[in-house]
């Protein structure tokens, strides 16, 4: 699965800075998903090793989020889609 | 090998295999049928709210964009899922995307049965007692986690 190019219009602004700060998904803790099975989907989503996906997974399951991926905000957004297609709570915000 | 259960899910270099008894095969297929109907629900429907999880917690323009542009995918993706493990429920062998269709089937089941069960932190007692209106409830929940965490750990064991 690969997204399509999109071309994006950034809404015109003085500040530059303000468009080009990327946007920061992060996962929320749950309490119904498993921490086996969100290592294993952040190993395939992301192509993480075992060792970065499950040191994610525990500072999500420990201090209740973890930033997961960066990026455009049309990135960001295909890799919160995702996460939900495999049932993690995620959200994004420019950061 | 005296009183340890016999894993279902194994992996064989790159097929798994499916170690389950005609009950349980029917017992999955019988969930799918659970789980089909509940997603023709609405996703606004309190039952099914969790599989449409928000993307934009602070944007409420940018999020009802999000729902209108995903809620179909997820529910026909879901849907797909389900006509794949129907099709493998009775297989020996699963390749690695058939195994993947049940790993999103069962996990959606899962978060369905966790939100009726109202699981709201990580320490939830979900002790049985079949006295209990829930009962079935509480026990397929159980079940599914258990199966989950053999499709899982198949795939990570390398």
């Amino acid at each position: 699965m690969s997204a399509a190019p999109v071309e994006v219009k950034l809404p015109e602004t003085d500040d530059d800075s303000v468009a080009d700060r990327p946007w920061i998904v992060i996962v929320w803790n749950d309490p119904i998903n498993l921490m086996s099975y969100v290592v294993l989907v952040f190993q395939k989503l992301f192509g993480y090793s075992r060792e970065k996906a499950t040191e994610l997974m525990l500072d999500v399951h420990h201090k209740g989020r973890a930033v997961v991926s960066s990026g455009t905000r049309e990135k960001a957004e295909l890799d919160v889609f995702r996460l939900h297609e495999h049932g993690l709570w995620a959200t994004m915000r420019q950061d | 090998m005296f009183g340890r259960q016999r894993r279902r899910i194994d992996r064989r270099q790159n097929r798994f295999i499916v170690r389950m008894d005609d009950q349980e095969r029917a017992l999955i297929r019988q969930l799918l049928s659970e789980l089909r109907e509940l997603l023709a629900l609405s996703p606004e429907d309190p039952r099914v709210r969790r599989l449409y999880p928000s993307a934009y917690a602070d944007d409420a323009e940018l999020e009802n964009e999000y729902r209108s542009l995903t809620r179909e995918e997820l529910q026909s993706g879901r849907l797909a899922s389900i006509e794949v493990v129907e099709s493998s429920v009775d297989a020996e062998l699963l390749d690695i995307d058939q195994l993947t269709a049940w790993m999103q089937a069962v996990n959606s089941l899962r978060l369905v049965l966790g939100t009726m069960l109202d699981i709201t932190d990580d320490d939830h007692d979900l002790s049985f007692d079949p006295n209990d209106p829930n009962a079935r409830t509480v026990a397929l929940y159980g079940y599914l986690g258990g199966l989950l965490d053999e499709i899982v750990d198949a795939q990570l064991s390398d």
